[in-house]
Parts: C-alpha cells; structure tokens; sequence
C-alpha cells in the first residue's frame, strides 16, 4: 500500500515539472502508445470525426488516473498525521488539572532585590518575608498621580488596620533613584503615612528590581534636572513568601483597594502559616 | 560594594518643591489660572503658554503665579492634561453642529 503510495507521489511529481515531462513519459508513453494503437484500430469501425476526441481523452485518461488518487492519498495521509499528532499532544481528560485550581500558570513576577531605605540602611526581599507587602513603584517628583497613589495605599493600609486589625506593609520604590535620595524619601512619605516603608538606592539595583516585577518606566520632558518618569502604574500585592498575588491599577480608590485586599487575605487565611 | 557607597555618600539635599505644602501651592495657582482661562474663553487668545496652549492677556498675572509655583515639567503636563479635557470636550459638545 505503502509502496504504491510513493509510486503515486513520485509520478505526481514527475507530472508537476514541465521540462522533464517529455522525458519522464517514456514509460507511459510506451503505455500510451499501446493504448493509442488499440484505440486506433477500434476506432476504424467508428466515424473519423472521433478519433480526435478519442486521442485526447486517452492522454488525459493516463493524467487524472494518476492526480486525482494520488491527490486523495495524500490528502488522507496528511489528515492521518495531523490527526496523530493531535492525540499526541492532547493531554487526556482529568490529567490536567493536576496542580490544583489556585496555582494558575502565569508568569512568576517578582524577584530578589537589595536596596536602601530611608534610614540609609541597606535592606533586601528576605526582609520582608512574613509580611503581607503592598508595593508601589513612583517617584517623588510626580504631578499628580504619584501623590494620589501613595494617599490611597496610606488610606486603604490605615483601614485595614484599624477595621480589620490586619497588617499589610506598604512599600514605595522609587524609579526616580537619581533625584530621590533616602532622605527626600523619607521627608515625602512622612506626609502620607510614618508606616511606608520607601527604597530607593543605585540606578542599576532599581532597574533590576523594575524588570523583575515588569515595571516600565522612562523619563520623559526632559530639560536637564527637571523632568518626568512615565511609568506603568501597578500597585503589587504580595504574600508573606514574597509572591505577587495581585496587582492593582490606577482605577481604583482607596476603599475599593481595602476590600480587594482584605479577600486577598481572607482567601489565603487557611494555606497561610 | 556599590550599595554601600550609595548609602554613605549621597548628599542629604532635599527638594522641598515636590513635598505637600508646595503641591498644594501649585494645584491652587493651576487651578486658579484655569478658572480664569475658562472665565475669559470669550476673549481672543493672544499669548502662548507652554505646549501650545493659548491664553488671553487677563489671565496673564495667574499664569505667571501659577509658573513660579509649579516645576516647569509640571506646568507642561498640566497644559497637556488641559489641552486634551479641552479637545475631548469640544467634540462632545460638537454633536449639533456636525452633522454627517
């Protein structure tokens, strides 16, 4: 079956190359000959206004007999490998699920990082570890929407507190590490809150911290010192083992972002401790 | 190492123009400048602010007020913010005059 397959295939082939078809024929050609001898002396007993048609329906007789089943095998064998291929690669009902319906394969976001905070001291991630974190990348110099961010974490971790008596540590990382030195950091977050926690340090340790958590940020405006940082706004959320739970976005607001985290929490209350 | 150096030799200088009191400042002499910009929208604009926003010579003591009030980056991203609410309205509000 096999066999005749390729013999078909390769005679599609041969069929397909317009140069080498004069010489390809031979042996059909022979066929095609004998055919044509047959056919000639059958058609003496016909009228001679047949033999033309004869002759031209005998040599596109010896082409489709040979396209359209090789056409057909081919098609069926290509179905039959895609086919295959397809059972191979499909996981089976009830396989997958394996790892549980809260672990989501996502990117994991998040890494290891060492930087300076206000008090000039350096810290790092393992800091952190045991805590619920609320993370937020800005920067001092921001017209408005810096301040507004950092006035919602202080309200929402101000909320939880009190209403919840639940301790979630709020974080601001600058991506501004030129200008926002620890002392600018700690003179701006004293406003909002004593409890933020502010980092900043070398331009390099930020930028690696940045990719690790997938934070863009750029200068824009540029006129020697007095510029802006464009950045993707993301308020992170992370668990006491320094996982990124949630993020949150610029539209929300100060109670919206209390309640969001306080089912956070409430959902990994039995996995925690 | 580097972390090290950082910590111990940044100067302690302080921009005092982006803490509270002066982000106050600012957002009132802004906001004072554009209630004046939206007061005077009938008169012609003749002066031009920064990003090509266009003001009239009324508002042109509230501009200066609102300049030495605010970073220069700020007053351009303002003026943006401005210019753009300003565009979005006036095709809102276009609805009766366009047609097709």
């Amino acid at each position: 079956m096999l066999i005749s397959r390729f013999i078909f295939f390769s005679a599609n082939r041969r069929l397909a190359r317009a140069p080498n078809l004069l010489q390809r024929f031979g042996p059909s050609k022979r066929i095609q000959s004998c055919g044509y001898v047959k056919s000639a002396k059958n058609n003496y007993k016909k009228p001679t206004s047949h033999p033309v048609m004869n002759v031209e329906t005998q040599s596109s007789r010896s082409w489709s007999a040979y396209v359209i089943p090789a056409a057909l095998l081919g098609f069926g064998g290509l179905v039959a490998f895609l086919h295959y291929n397809d059972e191979r690669r499909a996981i089976k009902k009830g396989q997958g699920n394996n790892r549980g319906y809260g672990a989501v394969a996502a990117p994991i976001i998040g890494g290891p990082f060492t930087l300076v905070n206000t008090e000039n001291q350096i810290v790092n991630e393992q800091d952190f570890l045991g805590n619920w974190v609320l993370l937020y990348f800005g920067y001092t110099s921001s017209p408005d929407i810096g301040p507004d961010q950092a006035q919602m974490m202080a309200e929402a971790i101000d909320t939880l507190e009190s209403k919840e008596n639940l301790k979630v540590l709020p974080v601001f990382v600058t991506i501004d590490p030129q200008r926002d030195t620890p002392a600018q950091l700690r003179a701006y977050l004293k406003e909002f809150d004593p409890r933020i926690v502010g980092l900043t340090g070398p331009v390099s340790a930020v930028r690696q911290m940045a990719q690790e958590y997938r934070v863009f940020f750029r200068k824009v405006e540029e006129e020697g010192d007095d510029y802006l940082v464009e950045s993707s706004h993301n308020m992170y959320l992370l668990d006491p083992k320094m996982k990124v739970v949630r993020f949150f976005g610029l539209e929300y607001n100060a109670e919206e972002l209390s309640k969001e985290i306080l089912k956070e929490l409430k959902k990994h209350q039995p996995k925690a401790e | 190492m580097m972390l090290e150096a950082y910590a111990a030799g940044k100067r302690d200088e302080i921009h005092t123009d982006v803490l509270l009191k002066a982000r106050q400042a600012c957002y009132k002499a802004r906001d004072a400048f554009y209630s004046c910009l939206e007061m005077q929208s009938d008169k012609k604009p003749t002066e031009i602010g920064s990003v090509g926003l266009l003001y009239p010579t009324e508002c042109k003591r509230s501009r200066d007020e609102y300049v030495m009030n605010c970073r220069a980056s700020w007053v351009k991203h303002f003026d943006r913010q401005y210019c753009k609410t300003k565009r979005t309205q006036r095709l809102l509000d276009d609805r009766e005059t366009r047609r097709g």
